[in-house]
């Protein structure tokens, strides 16, 4: 299962659990735990913008808004790459 | 005393099953050696006394984070008596791998079906019967919050405590791993460790480095040749093994749920499903996406200029007549009052009379942002980007900069390729961020207030397409090389709430008067006393050292119109901050120039034409100081911020004698 969802977040435009779920007819928090598990295992790479406001500009008036847009992004990694070339 | 230890997913109800079977009996403390919360309590059922031990929440429990340690430790080594294993019933394959690992420890499991009756409200079946042989434990329906189900729960527990079963999970990991974990077990067997072998053996071929160093300081286990050598054939193979385990483990889980859970219908395509397909349409998703940003362009001017602008304005000017009225009845010196009314309220009130513009630009984003729709809008966009050969991420960079351009430079840290990276912070300052928005907002007040919206979506498409034409170009150019691509995870859409919308706005609005009263106060300060210096001239006149310093960069700008030392003075002060701009326009031209006074003089010396390249200078030109900063600092080279200053003043100079230029010969004024 778990290389059919790392298929299918490469093989994706974007990104949609409940898509990924109904095409492989699994629970959308099966899939949401398969991506964990690839993230761990480290065949995916899971970052989100919020991460980039882990910043040293507290100081600036704007570092409560400058990162409010909740953007996910999703990398398969050279890892990922590898077991999907098999 | 005996021992029920509690273990679940997140959010399984287990915390609400702990406080129902322990009341107000419990006590709470801290893991030792760590920072996770250990919470204990007293179960007495039937004059009989069960400590109740409630470990963290977590969906593995392999050695990923503190959590999954404590709980498997704890299970492995503090030998409760039974465990009793939390499952959300409406989420059951993902809590099933857990239950999944607890039976690979051999311990003793009463699966709690939690939330049983929010599963039936979904339509969510199940063959308790079955799914208790197959799992090989016994499985009781609970709703926790209700306390339903928990008297058979503690009755089925205390049962099993007293039963000698083994605990076991029937998974099969596949020939190749169960031969290596019967190997192993075979070297682990009457060893005396303190795991079971056969959940050592699952380890070690799940690559647990806990687990490595724990056999290897064995001197019962590791003192074998032929032990070492497997071990070293396992490490060769662990990424494969480990992936096969795991997957193993889900199939085994699918298989239970398959057999013994009915789910309702197949869902139907839900709502988000069929918005994202409009959405973020191939050939219809820019175009919406550029629809909505000129409605929320026009709609700001029309409610906030239109509504609340001109209060602000006239608010603003009474302010101004009272402070200079109560300074004269003082007779605070004529300096003082030239200083605030003209510098302070001239300068600083000239960016402050936008609020109302600002709250509701900032108000719609928020709409958006919490919608959900925002990420779609980048998700259009990094189509793009991959068409031009960039890295999508690079987008969500320009986003940040839209706020502020320093986060948006920070932000490309998470770019790991160097080119992908370079590119990213060298087009940044061409995102529009939020200081520059009182500058468009004067010149559009003055010479286009009936298509606002319109002018205000051209300058930020002017910005975004400059930042991608030059990142096509440096791609091509100075940082060649293979970008990297990502793949973005698009969140539900879900109804705005009025306190995330209002939040999102006050942060913009409380950081943009935040800057109106430190940093522009503090430009505004310096170049008032330029403007009055040397004494004995003309304040405000362009005998003044400020008159002077614009007069000598003016001429730099007559191609592009306006060549006044005023305009070649707001520019010069916009590299200190990009709201300065107007801050000195609005002094320069002195005592003339508060609120709407300013939108009028401005009418006089500027025309639609220059007003126009005006404005798309100072969206290209030379970022802010504290950008400039941040890519020194980023890129570690002074060579690539003056870099930037020099390209970026190059690009804007372009930009605005293009457009004076070409509509100069196209007969505009």
């Amino acid at each position: 299962m778990l290389k059919d969802v790392l298929k299918e977040i490469n093989d994706s435009d974007y990104i949609s659990k409940t898509n990924i779920a109904a095409k492989l007819n699994k629970s959308e928090g099966l899939i949401e735990d398969a991506f964990f598990q690839l993230n761990r295992m480290g065949y995916i790479k899971e970052e989100k913008t919020i991460n980039s406001c882990n910043l040293k500009c507290s100081n600036c008036p704007y570092s409560n808004s400058c990162n409010n847009i909740p953007i996910k992004s999703i990398t398969v990694t050279e890892k990922g790459k590898k077991l999907l070339g098999r | 005393m005996n021992t029920i230890a509690l273990v679940g997913n997140p959010n399984s109800g287990k915390t609400t099953l702990f406080n129902a079977l322990t009341g107000s009996n419990q006590h709470v403390g801290n893991w030792p050696g760590v920072t996770v919360e250990k919470k204990e309590g007293v179960l007495k059922f039937n004059e009989k006394i069960y400590n109740i031990v409630d470990l963290p929440g977590t969906y593995s429990l392999g050695a990923f984070s503190e959590d999954e340690i404590v709980a498997r430790d704890y299970i492995l080594k503090g030998n409760p008596n039974v465990v009793i294993n939390v499952v959300d019933a409406t989420n059951i394959e993902r809590n099933l791998y857990l239950t999944t690992q607890l039976l690979e420890m051999g311990a003793k499991v009463v699966v709690a079906l939690n939330m049983i009756d929010e599963a039936k409200e979904r339509n969510i079946k199940f063959d308790i019967k079955a799914l208790s042989e197959k799992l090989g434990a016994p499985v009781i329906p609970t709703v926790a919050s209700k306390r339903k189900g928990i008297e058979e729960l503690i009755k089925q527990s205390i049962e099993l405590i007293e039963k000698d079963i083994d605990f076991k999970a029937n998974i099969s990991y596949g020939e190749n791993i169960d031969k290596e974990v019967e190997k192993l077990k075979g070297f682990l067997n009457n060893k005396d460790l303190e795991y079971p072998s056969q959940w050592i053996a699952i380890k070690l071929l799940e690559g647990d480095k806990y687990i490595y160093e724990l056999v290897n300081k064995d001197e019962n286990v590791n003192s074998s040749n032929e032990f070492k050598n497997v071990i070293h054939n396992i490490k060769n193979n662990t990424e494969d093994y480990e992936l096969e385990i795991v997957d193993k483990r889900y199939e085994f889980v699918s298989n239970i749920a398959d057999l013994t859970v009915t789910l309702p219908d197949e869902a139907e395509e839900t709502i988000t499903d069929k918005i994202d397909k409009v959405l973020t349409h191939k050939w219809l998703g820019l175009p919406i996406f550029a629809l909505i940003m000129l409605i929320v362009f026009q709609l700001t001017f029309t409610v906030g200029e239109d509504l609340f602008g001109e209060l602000m304005g006239r608010g603003i000017e009474i302010l101004s007549e009272i402070i200079e009225n109560l300074l004269i009845i003082i007779n605070s010196p004529s300096w003082i009052i030239s200083f605030v009314t003209e510098g302070i309220i001239g300068g600083v009130g000239a960016v402050v009379e936008f609020v109302p513009l600002i709250v509701v630009l900032y108000m719609l984003m928020g709409f958006l942002e919490d919608s959900g729709y925002m990420a779609r809008a980048a998700y259009v966009m990094d189509n793009i980007m991959r068409a031009l050969g960039l890295q999508g991420k690079t987008f969500i960079s320009m986003i940040v900069g839209f706020g502020c351009n320093v986060p948006g430079i920070m932000s490309t840290r998470t770019l790991e390729n160097k080119k992908d990276r370079m590119i990213a912070i060298l087009i940044n300052p061409f995102m529009s961020c939020g200081a520059k928005l009182p500058i468009y907002l004067v010149f559009i007040a003055a010479f286009f207030p009936n298509n606002g919206g319109l002018v205000l979506f051209f300058l930020y498409l002017l910005g975004i397409v400059v930042a991608l034409l030059m990142g096509k170009i440096f791609s091509k150019t100075l940082f060649k090389g293979e970008s990297s691509y990502f793949i973005m995870e698009l969140p539900p859409y879900r109804l705005p709430t009025l306190r995330n919308v209002l939040r999102n706005m006050w942060d913009n609005v409380s950081g943009f008067l935040k800057r109106a009263g430190t940093t522009i106060f503090a430009v505004v300060t310096v170049l008032w006393v330029l403007a009055m210096l040397p004494l004995g001239v003309e304040p405000y006149g362009q005998s003044s050292i400020l008159g002077q310093i614009g007069l000598f960069i003016a001429p730099i700008f007559r191609p592009a119109g306006f060549g006044t030392w005023q305009a070649a003075v707001g520019l010069f002060s916009g590299i200190a901050a990009k709201e300065a701009v107007i801050a000195t326009l609005g002094m320069v031209y002195a005592g003339v120039s508060q609120g709407a006074e300013l939108v009028s003089t401005i009418q006089e010396v500027f025309t639609p034409l220059t007003a126009a390249s005006f404005m798309v200078m100072t969206l290209l030109y030379i970022p802010c100081a504290a950008t400039i900063g941040t890519i020194k600092k980023e890129t570690n080279s002074y060579k690539w911020a003056i870099f930037t200053v020099v390209y970026t003043f190059a690009i804007g100079w372009l930009g605005a004698v293009l457009v004076f230029q070409i509509g100069s010969l196209l007969g505009f004024s």
